[in-house]
């Protein structure tokens, strides 16, 4: 018989790992609370006066309006093309198949400083200046990997007699996509969205090669900013970004059950 | 004309034939099966006529009308599914609305048709759930209720009980055929379950590599098999040998079973081996005189109501199947000799 591991010690290691992923989010969390104007660990006092300091700093408010604006259009495009990419994949043989499904997949092999260098001098080469726009076509680059994995996922397996059926009682093809498949590979298709979403909006090394000086997002404006100074205004804009992160993981979690989303089918 | 006519359907696929040249005519309100082996095109022969698959050659009929060039949606078919292909994002009400909705049926007209259809299927109540709430034969039935409920102008069935458990395969198969008397609707049944052909087909279409081998009644294919494959197909056969001793044109002949003579109606030429099937419930024990064929029991096997006895004779196997309230088992031992014997009406000449 294999000894199994006591209950107490299995629990205690769970525990730690829990730690050690938390801590550094606790830390950024409590250190935005502190009334000292420099980032200290344990916060001195307890003071919300650093996130109201984020109106004097319009040019936050205005990355965090751009990186939003960015993010959801990447995650809106990415996943409109990421869907219909993972269906002829899934379903048609075609010539080339395996090169697109690698080169769709290549993003996640390449580190991303590498593409964006590569961004900026092919948007330099063919003439396209710093714009939202520019950044957004190179988000969706790297976003449609992670919607062509979920999307992927709740395809395969997917009974296409359900579509036939549909067909059988009257329904044209595109009655059938978006009354029988959307429906029923909805899932995927959302936790997509919402992981494009958050990818495009915490990406930093793809961003800062295309920035200038009126297009800077909220990860390249922390960045910069934190090269001049340190006050807790870091720390108070990067806790906003993670509650607006756990906040779209709560979302899947309700909406879809984050388990579902991973174990991906049905 | 008939009201669904296959003229010359052709399917190809990779350059083999799947189908080649197929021809069957259905009556309307006739539930005709599609049986055979994997692979011998029943299926791909439902599809085609459901417009799954398009035609590579002839034509499909439906009421006057060809069909064959119609995409699905437009061929006014119902079908139901191996694997029920129940709509999983929809309570069983939508389901079977579904159809109905698509044909701008109004609302009140829905309503009544889809609570009637459901308890047709004897599912009233369910309106609400689930497909995955719901039993195989459950889905099963909703699957049906959701074809029908269009009053489709052809019912086609894909081994729709394949996926249900032996007992309630029973049960679903007496429900459909009552459903399908009731509703008088032309129905093709595929199967590979020649039981299940037998019990419920008005016609049975016997389906080998691509062709038609016989269309017949359930009777006439057991009993009156047109080709080789129909006789090894349906049911089950021992493949016997016999001597013609005697025949001239206008009289009968007389064969010869290793020595067992029996005098047949039909004409086969003198001094040839002719070959004949003959099905196992067709063999009696014969314990009152010396006609029959000289046997050896070599196994019995009870088997409830009867009892199959394994013969051998010249290294021979014969099957037979007796019923144990016609002769009880215990009258013969294993080991021992005995006569088998049969009626001459019973042998299926063999086709080649």
């Amino acid at each position: 018989m294999r000894k199994k591991l006591p209950k107490f010690s299995l629990h205690f290691f769970c525990l730690l790992v829990y730690i050690f992923l938390a801590a550094p989010i606790v830390v950024v969390l409590l250190s935005s609370l502190t009334t000292t104007d420099y980032i200290v660990f344990p916060p001195k006092g307890i003071t919300f006066k650093w996130y109201a300091e984020l109106v004097n700093h319009p040019e936050f408010m205005q990355s965090f309006t751009l990186s939003i604006i960015v993010a959801f259009g990447t995650s809106i495009i990415a996943t409109i093309i990421g869907t219909m990419a993972s269906i002829a994949v899934v379903r048609y043989e075609f010539k080339g198949k395996s090169v697109i499904t690698q080169l769709v997949g290549s993003p996640l092999l390449i580190p991303s400083v590498v593409f964006g260098v590569a961004l900026l001098q092919f948007y330099s080469w063919i003439g396209i200046a710093a714009s939202p726009i520019a950044l957004v076509i190179g988000h969706i680059i790297l976003t449609i990997p992670f919607v062509m994995r979920l999307v992927v996922a709740s395809l395969v397996g997917f009974d296409r007699s359900i579509e036939q059926a549909a067909m059988n009682l009257g329904a044209g093809s595109l009655r059938v996509f978006f009354q029988i498949t959307l429906p029923i590979i909805k899932s995927g298709v959302i936790a997509g969205a919402i992981f494009a979403f958050i990818t495009s909006f915490d990406d930093l090394t793809v961003a800062l090669f295309i920035v200038s000086t009126d297009v800077v997002t909220l990860p390249v404006r922390i960045y910069t900013y934190m090269q001049y100074q340190y006050d807790p205004i870091i720390t108070s804009i990067s806790s906003i970004m993670i509650l607006l992160t756990v906040v779209l993981m709560v979302v899947i979690e309700r909406v879809l059950g984050v388990g579902k989303v991973f174990a991906s089918k049905n | 004309m008939s009201y669904l006519c296959l003229e010359n359907v052709v399917k190809t696929f990779n350059k083999t034939e799947v189908v080649k040249k197929m021809n069957l005519e259905i009556e309307k309100g006739e539930l005709v099966s599609f049986l055979g082996p994997s692979g011998c095109g029943k299926t791909t022969t439902l599809n085609m006529i459901a417009g799954f698959l398009e035609v590579d050659g002839g034509k499909i009929v439906v009421d006057g009308k060809p069909v064959h060039l119609l995409p699905p949606n437009k061929r006014e078919m119902g079908m139901v599914f191996q694997n029920y292909a129940l709509f999983p994002h929809m309570t069983v009400f939508d389901n079977v609305a579904y159809g109905l909705k698509l044909r701008k049926v109004s609302k009140a007209e829905i309503n009544q048709r889809v609570l009637e259809a459901l308890e047709m299927v004897r599912l009233s109540g369910y309106e609400k759930r689930y497909p995955k709430e719901l039993s195989g034969g459950q889905q099963q039935r909703v699957s049906l209720a959701r074809a029908l409920v269009i009053k489709p102008k052809v019912l086609l069935l894909d081994e729709p009980l394949s996926n249900l458990d032996a007992k309630l395969r029973q049960e679903m198969r007496e429900e459909i055929v009552g459903i399908q008397k009731k509703v008088g609707i032309t129905t093709i049944f595929v199967t590979h379950d020649q039981e299940e052909a037998l019990a419920i087909s008005d016609r049975v279409a016997v389906m080998y590599e691509g062709r038609i081998e016989q269309v017949d009644t359930p009777a006439a294919i057991y009993n009156h098999p047109q080709t080789d494959f129909v006789s090894r197909f349906i049911g089950e056969v021992n493949h016997i040998q016999a001597e013609v001793m005697e025949s001239n044109d206008d009289q009968p002949c007389k064969v010869s079973f290793d020595g067992y003579q029996q005098v047949l109606s039909h004409h086969v030429p003198k001094g040839v081996l002719s070959e004949f099937y003959l099905r196992p419930e067709k063999i009696q024990i014969n314990l009152e005189n010396n006609q029959g064929l000289k046997v050896l029991v070599e196994r019995k096997m009870f088997l409830g109501s009867k009892t199959r006895y394994i013969f051998l004779n010249n290294n021979q196997y014969l099957f037979a199947d007796i019923s144990n309230t016609v002769f009880n088992p215990d009258q013969i031992k294993e080991g021992q000799e005995v006569l088998a014997v049969w009626n001459p009406e019973d042998l299926l000449p063999v086709k080649k």
